[in-house]
């Protein structure tokens, strides 16, 4: 792997990856509760029109 | 005789015909930005052809203006070229005023960052990345926030983590957070670090509170000691490793943790926040120091006075929260409004943010007694602000006592600025006699002896032709209209 040609430093790309660990799991959480409250949403709408 | 300085031996003058670089564009080896015959082109290696290709072919380009996200590009014959090394060449809108990081508002700077994360969340979707993510790659037309480097972007290789995430957060999320939380001036930090604040010392500067917000504490705090501990330990270096070409310890990164790093940075940015409240002007208004006969007569001959003027380009000096500078931009002008107070700034860019009508003024946080300097390497990178002057008229009121009382600045002096910046100038006049200037001589000496209206003349008239002055009704101001001799 070669990088452009900012560098990126060596610290802040294996701290790039802990973090990105980190906030992932809440993140795709996240994401499925609104597309569930999305879907509820659009039914309860379907439902009352 | 002229003798050269050091600095004019080093960097070549426009010349006005020929194809000059520009002297900040030379870190990026895959292309540059030059000017052929006044006009501004960007050429691109061949080395990035095929990331060029997937930027246009994934339909990213396209997208990305037509959101006003990036700006404009045309294709240029390649006989224009700079150079052989040329593949394409491209002419992107030229802006008529380039401002840097160090002279925006805490706002201005958010959304630069906000606009940063949004371009590599859509390049990301497309399979591709930002290559950088440098505050000095974005611009702004006016109200705007925009992208210029349309050879930012590169695709993304399986894995690959954000090879711009340091840069990120030193040209945006540190010093963003040191102006939210320690205090809105230390954006003059930009200035000496060219390359954004470095992190350990925005960690030192930050209060101890910043570490219960998880985005800094994990973007900024852990990052800062990730980085410190790197450095210190005697791994070898992430260039040393790519020489190897091995893989070896090379963190990996999928493109839905990616995903979620940037929406986590974006949450970080968007959490920061400042209100103007405590900084000299907040609550100021642009006139407070008139009855409302004299605001009304100040208007009508300000508007008087910037009809008998012409060109495209304004400079309000002194903006405050840009009430002028509406006038002046209602009348079709362009408007750079300066002003040395960040809450003046602050509340006149979120002014013309918010308008529909989208007004054509970029406010800037400028301390005119202290102008931006040129910058960087050979001083060429960062132009001062006198080097980048494109107004014909100035625009200077209730502004003359604060350079010439508050700051001694002689009136020679002031009237020699003047004349750097503009051939047209509207000046505002206000006598010792006023309640401003009185406040401001209550605690000390008066040594200004020639600040009068005579005293003025006196000293404009050496570089200025008189138009009109004209008092301003129920009030001991007056207004001058001169032309550049």
């Amino acid at each position: 792997m070669i990088f452009g040609y900012v560098d990126p430093g060596s610290g802040s790309l294996i701290i790039q990856a802990v973090i990105a660990a980190m906030v992932a799991i809440p993140f795709f959480l996240r994401r499925q509760l609104a597309r569930v409250v999305a879907l509820v949403r659009r039914d309860d709408h379907e439902i009352r029109s | 005789m002229t003798t050269k300085s050091a600095a004019d031996r080093l960097i070549p003058t426009q010349p006005t015909s020929g194809s000059v670089r520009e002297p900040a564009s030379f870190r990026d080896p895959i292309g540059f930005v030059y000017r052929r015959d006044g006009v501004l082109y960007r050429q691109i290696s061949a080395r990035h052809a095929a990331d060029w290709q997937a930027f246009v072919g994934s339909g990213l380009f396209g997208q990305l203006v037509e959101r006003g996200w990036l700006i404009e590009h045309d294709e240029a014959p390649r006989e224009l070229a700079h150079d052989e090394d040329a593949w394409r060449v491209l002419r992107p809108r030229p802006l008529g005023f380039i401002s840097y990081p160090y002279e925006w508002a805490f706002s201005q700077l958010k959304d630069a960052a906000l606009l940063t994360l949004d371009v590599q969340s859509a390049a990301l979707e497309a399979g591709m990345s930002l290559r950088d993510a440098s505050a000095y790659n974005v611009q702004f037309d006016f109200s705007r926030p925009v992208m210029i480097d349309a050879l930012s972007f590169e695709k993304r290789r399986e894995g690959e983590p954000w090879v711009a995430y340091r840069q990120f957060c030193q040209h945006f999320l540190a010093p963003l957070a040191l102006m939210a939380l320690t205090d809105v001036r230390t954006s003059v930090l930009l200035r000496d670090f060219i390359d954004g604040v470095p992190l350990d010392l925005a960690a030192r500067l930050l209060p101890a509170s910043s570490r219960l917000r998880f985005g800094l504490a994990a973007h900024l705090h852990l990052h800062a000691r990730a980085q410190g501990r790197r450095r210190g330990s005697a791994q070898p270096s992430a260039a040393g490793e790519d020489n190897g070409g091995g893989q070896r310890g090379r963190p990996r990164l999928a493109a839905d943790r990616l995903e979620a790093l940037i929406a986590s940075l974006r949450a970080a940015v968007a959490g920061l926040h400042w209100r103007p409240a405590g900084t000299t002007w907040a609550d100021y208004g642009d006139t407070t120091s008139y009855s409302s006969p004299a605001a009304a007569s100040k208007r009508e001959i300000v508007g008087r006075m910037l009809r008998a003027t012409d060109g495209d380009w304004l400079w309000d000096l002194g903006a405050n929260t840009g009430y002028f500078s509406r006038l002046a931009a209602d009348m079709g002008r362009q408007v750079v409004a300066l002003d040395a107070d960040h809450g003046a700034a602050e509340q006149h860019y979120r002014a013309v943010r918010d308008d529909p009508a989208l007004p054509r003024i970029l406010p800037l946080v400028v301390d005119l007694t202290n102008p931006s300097p040129a910058l960087g390497w050979a001083h060429a990178e960062r132009q001062s602000l006198l080097g980048r002057a494109n107004a014909q008229t100035l625009l200077a009121l209730a502004l003359v006592h604060h350079l010439a009382i508050g700051n001694n600045v002689p009136l020679e002096r002031i009237s020699e600025l003047f004349a750097a910046l503009g051939r047209e100038l509207i000046v505002e006049f206000v006598p010792k006699s006023d309640r401003r200037v009185a406040e401001m001589l209550a605690w000390r000496q008066d040594v200004f002896g020639a600040y009068s209206l005579d005293g003025l003349r006196a000293a404009f008239d050496a570089r200025w032709q008189l138009i009109a002055d004209e008092q301003i009704e129920d009030s001991q101001r007056t207004l001058l209209h001169y032309r550049r001799r």
